[in-house]
This record gives C-alpha cells, structure tokens and sequence, in this order.
C-alpha cells in the first residue's frame, strides 16, 4: 500500500472527516432513551452486537466495493450492487441513514480522491449507500485494499454510536474510547471475514441483521415526530 | 475540502451519453443556484425573529426558503409557521447531533442536504437563510455552506460582548446588534457597543436595530438585497 | 436422515387452485385439505411434522410451486423443535418457493424452537412472478424458558423476476451477542414476516419492539422480538394489521 493509500483510509476513519456521520447516533439516541444504554460497559455491549449485525454488513460491502472499483465495474455492476444492499436493508430509517452518509462522504471524497471508479458509481445513483462509498473510494483511487475498507466501515459503525454516547449522556471520553477499542479483535475478525467474501456476486454476498436495531431504528423516527431527536439516526 | 467554491481543479467529464441523471455534485453555472446566507449567534439573541422578519419583507419579492438548526428541531421552524411568514414546506430542519456549531461549519453535510431538499422541493428558490442553533461567540459558518454571514448578538446579552471579539463578531459579513429598545433597561451604552463593534472589525458593516420599532428590518433586508443583486458566486 | 417432498398447485379451466404434485417425505407429511371444504378457489395444505426432526444430521427439503393465478395456503400444525442428534454437523431446512405470475402463497409455519445443543441452519428462497403474492411467517424461539440455545442460522431470500426484495441472516449467536441492545436486545423471540402483497404500507408503522417496513424494491416486512412467544405474536399482529390490506392479512381468512 502506498503512503497516501494509508492516509486516505486515515483520514475516511476520522471523526472529523466532513461526511456527515457526526448526526448519526446509529441506534444509540434511542437506546439512551429506552435507559438501556447508560453506562460505559453497557455501551460496549451495545457496540458488540452493532458489529456484528450493521457493522459486518458493512464491512461486507465495502470490501466488495473496494474490490470492484479496482476492478473497473461498470454503472450496471453498481445498481445491481445497490439494489443487493438495499435488498439485506429492510428499515427505511436505516436505509435513509445510509444513503445520506454515503451522499455526504462521496460529497467529500469526490473533492479529496476523484476516480473514473467514483463517476461511474454516483452516475448509478447519487445517493449511494455509505459502505459502498467507502468502498470506492479507497478502491477506485488504489489507495486501500477491500481489508482496509472493511475496516473503516466497522470502525464508523461504533465510533458514531460512541461519539453521540459522550454528547447523550456525558459519558466518560476516556471510557467510551476504551469502551471501542476493546472491540480491536472483533473488529479485525469481522473486517477478514468481510475480506474473504469480495469475489462473490453481489447476491451471494452476506446479509448479516440485527432485529433489535432495526427496531430502534425505526421507533428513533416514530419518536422525532412525536417528540424530538437530536440525532438524525 | 477548501472552503470557497471556487477550487483549482476541473472535475473528471463523463462522456456516457446514456447517463441521463444530472451529475449530483455539479452545480449549474454561476448565479444559477440559491444564495446561501447563515444567520449565527448566541442563544436568544433574536436570529429566529430576525429571520421571521426577512422572510415578510423579501418574501414578497423573492422565493426563498429556511433552513434551521436549533437544537430542539421543530421550535424555529413552528415559529415561522405560526408566524406565518412562510409555508411549512419552505422551511428545513437539520438535525444537528447536539453540535450545532459543528453541523454549519465543520461539517456541513446535513445542511447541504437539507438546502439540495429545499431546491427539489422549490426549483426556483433564489435566496435561503441558514439559521443556526444557538451556540457560542466563536460559532461561524463555514464558507462552503453559507455564501454570506450575519452574526446576531443583542444588548440584553452584555455591551461587552463586541469587545469580546471571537470570530463570529469579527468576521461575520455583517454584525446586527438586536433590541436596541432594551439597552436602557438592560443598562448597555450603545456608543460603547458600537465603538467597540467597529473598532473590531475594521471595515465590516454593524446594523443596530430595534425589531419593536423597525418589526420588518429593513436595513439588514437592505444588505441582503445587495447580496442578491452581487449573485451567488460559482462553484 | 435425507429427505425431499414436493408441493405443487396449479389453476384448472375453471380457475380453481388444484394441488398438481404433492410428494410427502418423511418427516415431511403434507396434508391437502378436501377442495369440498375450501370452495376450490385455493389449495389448503398443512405441513405436518410426523417424526420427531430436524435432528443433526438430517437435511430436509421443501419445494413448492404456485402456478400462475393459483392460490395456496400452506399452514403448520405444530411448533418444529431443533434437536441436537446423534450426527455431526448439525440440521438443515430448506424451503424453494416459487409463485408464478399472478400467483399466491400464505406460508404459515408454527414456530421453529431452539433447544440447547442444537445446531441448525435454515434457508428460505422464494422466486416471484410478476404480481405474485406471497407471505411467509418465521418465528424463531430461542431456547425453551430457562434454556440457552444452541447455534442457529437463518436466511430468507425474496425476489422478483431477478430483482432482490430481501435477503437478511439471523446468527443470534452466543449470549453476548443476543443479550445486546445492538442486536437482539435480550429478545428470545425473533418474528418476522415478508409480505409481497400487491399494495405496499406508504410509510413505515412501527410500535414498542415491533414494525411494518416497506422494502426499497417492493413488498414489506412485519417483524418483531419479544421475551415469549405470545408478546411476540401479538406484537407481530399488530404489525401485520399495519398493512394496506392488514384486515385481510390479520385474519388468516382460509
């Protein structure tokens, strides 16, 4: 991997990356409101199962996608790649949260890392999926591999729900960093295993799926009508 | 990202003609798309009102449309509603992760979306306010979101606060000072509010006024015209 | 223990829905219920469980074919129990459907439960036509009370004419992983409900722990999770009522 390859996986990663991901509790906000999120150990716990529903389906895609603007896919390729994700993404609210990081991202990327691999994935829809965008544009500029990729899209899948815990509830920083970071092997499991699926057709690909947070989701809408959230997810 | 629009470099041209969607990041040309103007500043300060009244008085001559982000979502835009000083589909509301200084400046996706829902709503809309959620005195806009920024403060905050400087009153496009009515009440001295305004930001316009007394500000509707008639600049 | 069976129901000139094929293998025993009970106008099969199974070791397979215009409601009798068996490798199920062109099939299972011990992998493909209907329940009990469950996994995959509707796996997987509120939230209960059934719900309707979804490509899911199978039923309900046509659907009217 080149150095720049490094930096772009860095800098996607990063909690100040302009993509939109800092409105996105991912859950959290209506787990807080539920009371079954209040601690830092219950956090955790809520991370690990968030990995391992949401956070491997990205991981999942984005891999494929790394894997496949490397290779050169086409726009077709990429909206029967939507429509897979979109496919094993039964929630709208989650659906929405998505495509709205993955608007945001490509946004920011577009200016960061432009690639014929980007052009031809926005001319397939312009609000792609945000794993799918993590995918590209690690893929299409050669600067990551479906590994890396895999792994910034787990990573943003408990960085975001941790983040909103300390603006929530005034969780300990120091705690509800260590609260992700104790997650490093789970993470690097899922992120190999993602790895391992990139050669498969779009349809044959894993649809991992947490009930639960579909769930919340869901009632985190019902409740922004009814009352208000502060997150957009 | 850059902040102005106007960055060095020419994005790729796709020569698919059976791309038939319009290229989602691309802007038309220059003037072709709403301006932008943020409306910052501290809490209470009178930027919900301030909007309020530019919305009646340059609602008559332009379409425009409101997007807000205070921190309980849906309080500005009822106001305007019940204001009725614009319809609830011309008004946005962004949902801004309990930062709302990081949603109009660090990272301005959400109300890039909600200013690209306003456009598909209303493709004619010319001018959009972007209101802020009430924050701090070092809150501004980031250049890519907003093409022109007023920062709001009021004397019932304190005649210290220009003094106090911070980015949003020493670079803001435009500083308005809100209810001057209250100055008296409040015990602000006005000269020092204004002295110390000017002397911070140099060439910068100051507005002091009275939405009591003037309820359809009409200097700040004077400079936001100006804007207008300068265009929204490319991208 | 190996075993296939086949279901197939087809319109006649009269438009009628005739059962064409039905081939039952142990321990899958179709039923088809006398057309002088059920007007002619659909087929009424019940799926009954005549040995005790899904054992480790045995692979059981369904197929079934709705042609087009033809109505089926396939219904199960009893709560399927996994089993841990004698055989390495653990049990598996699979169900291929397919629904011809203006076609419709309710699946109705009873609950499939998990015991301890058990290893079983489930899979469910389903292929539409156009204007095909179709909606298959799938309520997951994991462990009986008091027991934890073995390792189950499970996959539902719809499509319509080549288009994917929905393909979702459930791994509850170990006790950490269940137990959290990012993914089954301490639910023993997992319900779940496709229903590709013409008109679609405008906007998703959701409820303490359950919710009707509609799908990006059409069709909608009810699902929800509770502590016992009851509360979860009945939050299923509720879900399913939801539905444009949820008056219809609620009352399992054949």
């Amino acid at each position: 991997m080149t150095t720049s390859g490094r930096l772009a996986m860095l800098a996607l990663a990063d909690a100040r990356f302009p993509g939109g991901g800092h409105v996105h509790s991912g859950g959290l906000e209506e787990a807080t409101h539920r009371g079954v999120v209040t601690r830092p150990e219950e956090l955790r716990e809520f991370l690990f199962g968030r990995l391992h529903g949401t956070g491997e389906l990205a991981a999942v895609f984005a891999a494929a996608a790394t894997h496949s603007a490397a290779g050169g896919a086409g726009r077709q390729y990429w909206l029967r790649f939507d429509a897979e994700l979109d496919a094993r993404t039964p929630s709208p609210a989650q659906r929405d949260a998505s495509r709205a990081q993955g608007r945001g991202t490509a946004r920011a990327g577009r200016v960061a890392w432009p690639s014929s691999a980007l052009d031809e994935l926005l001319a397939a829809t312009a609000r792609p999926h945000h794993a799918t965008v993590l995918g590209v544009l690690l893929g299409g500029s050669g600067n990551g591999t479906p590994r890396d990729a895999a792994a910034v899209a787990a990573y943003l899948a408990l960085s975001g729900s941790a983040s909103a815990a300390v603006r929530l509830l005034g969780l300990d920083p120091f705690a509800a960093n260590a609260a992700v970071t104790e997650l490093g092997p789970e993470l690097d499991r899922v992120a190999e295993r993602a790895a391992d699926t990139v050669g498969d057709d779009p349809a044959d690909l894993p649809a991992p799926s947490a009930p639960a947070l579909d769930l919340l989701a869901e009632a985190h809408q019902r409740h922004h009508r009814e009352e208000v959230r502060l997150f957009a997810s | 990202m850059r902040a102005e629009h106007d960055h060095g470099h020419n994005h790729p041209v796709n020569f698919d003609p059976t791309v038939a969607e319009p290229d989602p990041f691309e802007p038309a040309s220059a003037g072709d798309r709403p301006l932008r103007i943020g409306l910052g500043g501290p809490v209470g300060s009178g930027k919900t009102a301030l909007t309020a009244a530019l919305c009646r008085t340059l609602g008559a001559e332009i379409e425009l449309g409101v997007v807000t982000n205070d921190i309980y979502t849906t309080e500005d835009a009822d106001f305007l509603i019940k204001a009725g000083v614009l319809d609830a589909d011309r008004i946005e509301a962004v949902q801004t992760g309990a930062c709302p200084h990081t949603a109009i400046r660090d990272d301005i996706t959400a109300n890039l979306d909600a200013v690209e829902r306003l456009q598909q709503r209303h493709p004619g809309v010319r001018l959009v306010l972007v209101e802020s959620g009430g924050d701090n005195l070092t809150a501004v806009f980031s250049r890519g979101l907003a093409d022109a920024q007023v920062f709001v403060v009021d004397v019932a905050g304190g005649d210290k606060v220009p003094r106090k400087g911070g980015p949003g009153v020493t670079t803001a496009d435009l500083l308005v000072i809100n209810k001057i009515d209250l100055a008296e009440r409040v015990g602000a001295d006005m000269e020092v509010m204004l002295s110390d305004a000017h002397r911070m930001r140099g060439e910068l316009p100051v507005i002091a006024q009275s939405l009591t007394d003037t309820p359809r500000a009409p200097e700040v509707a004077a400079w936001v015209r100006q804007r207008l008639a300068a265009g929204a600049p490319a991208r | 223990m190996k075993a296939c069976a086949r279901l197939s129901v087809e319109c006649d000139s009269r438009g009628d829905s005739v059962v064409r094929e039905l081939r039952s293998a142990s321990p899958l025993t179709l039923m088809p219920r006398p057309a002088a009970r059920t007007g002619g106008k659909h087929a009424v099969v019940h799926l009954v469980g005549s040995m005790t199974a899904p054992l480790g070791g045995d692979e059981l397979d369904l197929r079934i074919r709705v042609g087009a215009g033809a109505r089926l409601l396939l219904r199960g009798i009893a709560a399927t129990l996994a089993l841990p068996g004698h055989h390495p490798g653990g049990s598996r199920s699979s169900v291929h459907v397919e629904v011809d062109d203006g076609g419709t099939l309710e699946y109705l299972p009873e609950h499939t439960v998990l015991t301890r011990r058990a290893e079983h992998r489930a899979e469910l493909r389903v292929e539409l036509g156009a204007r095909a209907r179709m909606r298959c329940r799938e309520i997951l009990v994991l462990g009986r009370s008091g027991e934890v469950p073995g390792s189950l996994r499970t996959s539902t995959h719809v499509t319509r004419q080549g288009t994917p509707l929905l393909r979702q796996t459930l791994d509850p997987g170990d006790a950490r992983r269940r137990a959290s509120a990012g993914h089954l939230a301490s639910a023993r209960v997992v319900a779940n409900e496709p229903m590709m059934w013409g008109s679609d719900p405008p906007a998703p309707v959701s409820g303490d722990w359950w919710s009707l979804v509609p799908l990006a490509a059409g069709g909608s899911v009810a699902s929800a999770v509770a502590a016992d199978a009851v509360t979860a039923r009945r939050r299923l309900a509720e879900a399913v009522r939801g539905h444009p046509d949820g008056t219809e659907l609620a009352k399992e009217h054949w």
